[in-house]
């Protein structure tokens, strides 16, 4: 896995979860536009608040935080 | 094709003068722009994709999963790339690596992924990199016990202390993991009512710490102090130390030693 040269900045956050069909709902937290009941989960299945959102890595649309062990995770993964 | 290229499709028509620059080589989404692309920098091209069409935003959308998907790029938030690269630069390796292979099966799940986090960051702050982040998230996921770790990782009691409490629990004979997963929790839970007491400090400098922190956690209403030692010569430090306060009414003591005598902890108890 390699990071890539496309990163988004925190304002554009939210057009950038609009892109791949997401919205926020009430507690702030991301979940599918379409079924705004569904919570968006992380792979270790955990819900994601916006504010604790990394970005998107390879899987079948992996969503993943930006805390210290999640990006662990990542790292380790890189080439 | 390049990233570049991919965009040039999408944005051509309108933005062609703009993305005939050869020097990109970044690409970040974000607002703040008065064009749907603008070049920032001399080499970074940023996108505010709220302004596009419904059309180039799908065109953008396959770009992103050719990207992650068929390329296996992580794609994340310019604050988390920075980050991950700076956690990759500082993952154990050599004795940092060697240190968490021998704490993989002795350590329960959750302490070891906080000493692999509090590691790292010990090596990022050895790089001279900014660490306070990375210390809040181990707070924040571990809210018990993860700060104390960080310190006593900084401090080298892991490199030392632990493996020696591990080497003198395993000589009992009644062995059991779980007392030396419970000793270590109990010891990095108290740290700030510990004193270690350690060869390397002289008896009136360990004596004079106790008083202090006595002193100092009678006022603040903690209302213990533990004294924890490693090795026949401490337990002895230990129990003299512990006399001083033999006769002291307002003071109860817990002491557990192990059978062979090798390994302390003493709670008083005020």
């Amino acid at each position: 896995m390699k990071l890539s040269q496309i990163t988004f900045s925190e304002l554009a956050s939210k057009d950038i979860l609009e892109l791949y069909g997401k919205s926020i709902d009430d507690e702030g937290f991301i979940v599918e536009k379409d079924n705004p009941s569904q919570r968006v989960l992380t792979p270790n299945g955990e819900e994601i608040p916006l504010k604790e959102w990394g970005g998107i890595r390879k899987g079948s649309e992996a969503f993943i935080k930006k805390d210290t062990f999640s990006l662990i995770e990542l790292a380790k993964k890189l080439e | 094709m390049t990233i570049l290229e991919n965009l040039k499709k999408v944005f051509e028509g309108k933005f062609g003068d703009i993305l005939s620059h050869n020097n990109i080589t970044l690409f970040n989404f974000s607002r703040n722009t008065n064009e749907t692309v603008e070049v920032k920098g001399g080499n970074k091209l940023v996108i505010d994709i709220s302004k596009a069409t419904e059309e180039e935003k799908k065109l953008v959308k396959n770009i992103l999963d050719s990207r992650v998907q068929s390329e296996n790029e992580a794609f994340l938030m310019d604050h988390s790339s920075e980050k991950t690269l700076k956690i990759k630069r500082s993952l154990p390796f050599g004795e940092s690596e060697e240190l968490l292979k021998f704490y993989k099966d002795k350590l329960k799940p959750e302490m070891y992924k906080a000493l692999e986090a509090s590691i790292i960051v010990k090596n990022v702050f050895e790089r001279g990199e900014d660490i306070s982040e990375m210390k809040r998230d181990i707070s924040d996921k571990y809210p018990t016990f993860g700060n104390n770790l960080c310190n006593l990782v900084t401090r080298g009691y892991f490199n030392e202390h632990f493996k020696e409490l591990y080497q003198s629990m395993l000589e009992d004979e009644e062995f059991d993991i779980n007392a030396y997963q419970r000793k270590v929790e109990k010891i990095i839970k108290s740290l700030p009512y510990t004193v270690f007491i350690t060869r390397y400090k002289s008896y009136d400098e360990l004596s004079g710490e106790v008083r202090f922190k006595l002193d100092r956690l009678k006022k603040y209403g903690t209302g213990k102090l533990l004294l924890h030692g490693l090795g026949r010569e401490n337990v002895n430090t230990t129990m003299t130390i512990l006399e001083e306060y033999r006769e002291n009414n307002h003071i109860n003591m817990q002491i557990e030693i192990n059978p062979k005598k090798t390994i302390i902890t003493a709670t008083l108890i005020f």
